[in-house]
């Protein structure tokens, strides 16, 4: 049962994407899209199915191993196309197929019109297909070969609009920056396969003590681990791709950019969890890049003027707290803050999808202003959203980021400075996300609203963008009752078998002194935002030049990495193959014309030549026989 | 056995052969080229019987009686084109006859 | 050395120079006449030599139908086709010259350098032969059994060389009659 839920949640997304492609201008537009859109509901009934047949299962029984055929078998080492399903998967599974097919069905209003609606519908299906194998996976060949799929999904998608050269560009940057992180991953794997002899997750991880006395070797593979997860989840360093990655189709920066893709760098360390736990050192400084990220990029959101890139700074610093819980060993935190943050901010970028759509594709906050009126019930959503990001509570994000703060503030010396980042980052968040609200929705119309929207009609979106929105919404408020400190914690519980949180738990009095001061700290920034966006009484400071440059990161990378290698080509180019390889391909053709025309001269036409050259031809060959008898 | 040993006889056979070679090689009249092929084939007759009398066996004179009637076949078609070449007045020159080349 | 051995020596290198200066004629000699000739002189030479290697009916054959048939045939086309005709003595490209001497000597070089290495054990003596070694009987029995085919196959050869002959001599009817048609 669990078996057949999990293939058919794996592959009924790549059987969209194979009809559809297959399908070609045959399959009629509005067909692509309801294909898409159905087989990720079906793949979200079966990981439902399969959910409830887990929970059957007593505790520690949840574990379930499924099969295909086996992929490389040598005597000293095999891989299968395996697939696992237990608590973890199963949490992934659910989020990927349940926001992805509120998202896939937004598309089909979204994209309607578009010209090449079919391959974007077929490039989203695959999508779906190569995060659940990433999720799925049993071993961590097959969670490479997701996560280059995925990778390359993204790549397709961001540069889905193939005439404008800035998505180009913007694909281009994310698949390089990410080819830098599946190095290093598969470099840690080459090390696992010497040194483990497998690359199965069970296999691995119950030898993963042993490992671990080689200390240089388990550091080694946690850092090639990280590297990945810090490329595919964009934290500083290899953070600069997700917001030129903008560049694609709102809804895909919703699916990919924001709920699922970028949360696999979570995924693979919590998954990852007992080789990291032998690498402390590696650990941690995942916890402290993911503070360091949630700073930085939130300040930066500060200064954003697309709406699009404020929200794609959010996700980075969201991103950042889970990485700050996985790294202090609370692994439940951490995937209770992804999948809040899933719902959250997949309904931020569909709410503020609509408000693009509606303007004809603007982007720019600063020619945006009282949509308020104009679009109440977007400006509703909207707002939910942002106060579940901020952590107001009830909302869905207040439960989550709450767990993560408190448990930092209760680990030791690094867990306090940790909590300070984090304290500071909520502060950063509810400035920026309330400024965007304020510059949005608040105060006069402006003149590109009065030229967009037909007066006096409200106009929100069509009805398959909105019910998702709708949808959304909903999860936003409810979706953090899973899990009440103190209360009641099933979600943790239910994870507990396969990543035990080692995180020292807070106690219940100073989660709720904590949760009071995470209350205060966002009301406070709120009203700052509002004194200086919404009555636009104080004039905005003017951002910090190094804020605008996104902290020097793009201009450190040019000068580092692009300008030297597009140097060295040229030279290359120059000293090597223009005279080596171009020139000796003129070479080639030249002298096997003079060799021609040699051998040319040797057919002389006369018999008496050809008489010398057999004789000459004897000699030396009984010459031969002779000298080498 | 009387005489020198095989190995004069060879010596022998084989410089008459290497005379014919080059005579071949080097002479523009195909009349005395068809003589040094003769030549060529008769030292390589002479070198069989030379064999067949080391060991005793009639083979080497067998294989010499056939080299001799082949070349007596291989001179009647040279020979005959020689006269009708002549017959054409064609220069029996054959450095001239390069038509191979073209 | 008895009388019989020193007699077989003279004979033997008569035999030889007539052989090499013929063979040396044959190929030097500007006049076609007389490289004819010469070669008529090297193939006698030759026959000697078989008698000496007990070959007798070679040697007969050899001078009944080599020298006596093929080359009075020579002779007959020598002095149809003519023999002061103008003809370069050699040419062609310089190398071709040189390069033909060369090749000829090492040809002749390694000839004798695998005969006098051969000469350490293999040539040294030869085997006994029978009274009736090289007489037209053994001959004939050994063509008619051991190679038949070779027997049968020559003479499809010269059948094959007799009918090109004739081809090849045969003339045009226009060309003799002059346009009766």
């Amino acid at each position: 049962m669990i078996a057949v839920g999990a293939w058919v949640c794996l592959l009924a997304p790549l059987g969209a994407a194979l009809a559809i492609a297959l399908g070609g201008n045959r399959l009629p537009r509005r067909a692509a899209g309801y294909l898409a859109t159905g087989s990720t509901v079906l793949s979200f009934a079966a990981a439902v199915t399969a959910l409830i047949a887990t929970l059957g299962h007593s505790a520690s029984q949840r574990q379930t191993v499924t099969t295909a055929f086996g992929l490389i078998e040598t005597h000293a080492f095999r891989i299968n196309l395996n697939l696992l399903v237990d608590p973890l998967a199963l949490v992934m599974m659910l989020v990927i197929s349940g926001v992805g097919s509120l998202i896939v069905a937004y598309s089909i209003g979204y994209m309607k019109g578009e010209s090449e609606e079919r391959r974007y519908f077929a490039y989203i299906a695959f999508f779906a297909f190569s995060m659940l194998l990433l999720v799925e996976a049993a071993n961590f060949f097959v969670l490479l070969v997701g996560w280059g799929l995925v990778g390359l999904s993204s790549y397709l998608l961001i540069g889905f609009w193939q005439e404008r050269p800035s998505a180009i560009a913007a694909a281009k940057k994310a698949f390089i920056i990410n080819a830098v992180g599946d190095a290093a991953m598969a470099l840690a794997l080459f090390l696992l396969i010497q040194h483990a002899h497998t690359l199965d997750f069970g296999g691995v991880f119950g030898q993963a003590a042993v490992l671990g006395e080689n200390a240089w070797l388990i550091n080694l593979v946690a850092a090639g681990l990280l590297v990945g997860a810090l490329a595919k989840s964009a934290q500083i360093p290899l953070h600069t791709w997700l917001p030129d990655a903008m560049e694609g189709p709102t809804p895909v920066s919703a699916l990919i950019h924001a709920a699922t893709m970028v949360t696999a760098g979570v995924y693979l360390i919590v998954r990852a969890h007992p080789l990291f736990e032998q690498a402390p050192h590696v650990q941690q400084t995942a916890a402290g890049l993911g503070a360091a990220t949630l700073l930085a990029t939130g300040a930066i959101a500060l200064v954003q003027t697309d709406i699009k890139r404020v929200i794609a700074y959010s996700t980075m610093s969201q991103i950042g707290y889970m990485f700050l819980a996985a790294g202090i060993g609370a692994y439940g935190a951490a995937m209770f803050h992804l999948v809040t943050h899933a719902f959250f901010k997949a309904l931020l970028f569909l709410a503020a999808g609509v408000v693009i759509h509606a303007l004809g594709g603007e982007q720019d906050m600063r020619k945006m202003g009282g949509l308020r009126r104009r679009m109440p019930r977007t400006y509703v959503a909207m707002l939910i959203g942002t106060g579940a990001l901020v952590g107001l509570p009830p909302l869905a994000g207040f439960f989550s980021k709450d767990a993560i703060l408190a448990t930092a503030v209760s680990n030791g010396v690094y867990g306090k400075v940790l909590f300070a980042a984090a304290i500071a980052g909520v502060l950063l968040t509810a400035l920026y996300s309330f400024r965007l609200l304020f510059l949005v929705f608040s105060g006069e119309e402006s003149e590109l609203v009065k030229k967009s929207l037909p007066k006096r009609k409200r106009a929100e979106g069509p009805r398959w963008m909105t019910a998702p929105v709708a949808v959304l919404t909903l999860l936003a408020i409810g979706g953090g009752w899973m899990q009440v400190a103190g209360l009641w914690h099933p979600f943790s519980s239910f994870l507990e078998g396969v990543a035990p949180s080692f995180a020292a738990e807070p106690s219940v009095s100073r989660e709720w002194l904590l949760s009071a001061v995470s209350l205060v700290v966002p009301l406070g920034g709120i009203w700052i935002a509002w004194a200086i966006y919404s009555a636009r009484t104080q004039q905005a400071p003017r951002a910090p030049r190094a804020l605008v440059e996104k902290l020097y990161f793009d201009r450190a990378y040019d000068l580092l990495f692009y300008r030297p290698a597009v140097s060295l080509a040229h030279r290359l180019g120059s000293w090597f193959e223009q005279p080596v390889i171009e020139r000796s391909g003129e070479e080639i053709g030249t002298s096997t014309l003079l060799g021609g025309r040699f051998a040319a001269a040797i057919q002389s036409g006369l018999a008496r030549t050809y008489v010398l050259l057999v004789a000459a031809g004897v000699s030396i060959l009984v010459l031969l026989f002779l000298v080498l008898r | 056995m009387l005489g020198p040993a095989i190995a004069w006889y060879l010596v022998v056979g084989s410089a008459i052969f290497a005379i014919g070679a080059a005579g071949v090689m080097l002479r523009r009249n195909p009349l005395i080229m068809l003589l040094s092929l003769e030549l060529m084939l008769n030292g390589a007759n002479l070198v069989l019987i030379a064999f067949a009398r080391r060991h005793g066996s009639l083979d080497g004179q067998v294989f010499a009686l056939a080299v001799m009637a082949v070349a007596a076949a291989e001179v009647v078609v040279g020979l005959g084109l020689v006269v009708a070449m002549a017959r054409r007045k064609i220069e029996i020159d054959v450095d001239l006859l390069s038509r191979l080349r073209k | 050395m008895s009388a019989g051995n020193i007699l077989v020596w003279i004979v033997w290198f008569a035999a030889a120079a007539g052989c090499i200066g013929s063979a040396l004629a044959v190929v030097a000699l500007r006049n076609a006449l007389f490289s004819a000739l010469a070669l008529i002189g090297n193939l006698v030479s030759l026959a000697v030599f078989y008698l000496l290697l007990s070959a007798e009916f070679v040697a007969a054959a050899q001078v009944l139908i080599y020298a006596g048939a093929v080359m009075v045939m020579f002779l007959f086309v020598i002095a149809y086709v003519g023999w002061n005709l103008d003809i370069a003595w050699t040419g062609g490209p310089s190398w071709q010259t040189l390069g033909g001497v060369v090749a000829a000597a090492a040809l002749l070089a390694e000839l004798v350098v695998v005969i006098v290495l051969g000469a350490a054990n293999d040539l040294k003596h030869s085997n006994k032969i029978a009274v009736n070694f090289g007489d037209p009987a053994s001959i004939g029995r050994v063509f008619l059994s051991n190679h038949l085919l070779a027997f049968e196959v020559i003479s499809i050869v010269l059948l094959v060389a007799a009918i090109g002959g004739v081809i090849l001599g045969a003339q045009r009817r226009r060309e003799r009659t002059g346009g009766i048609r």
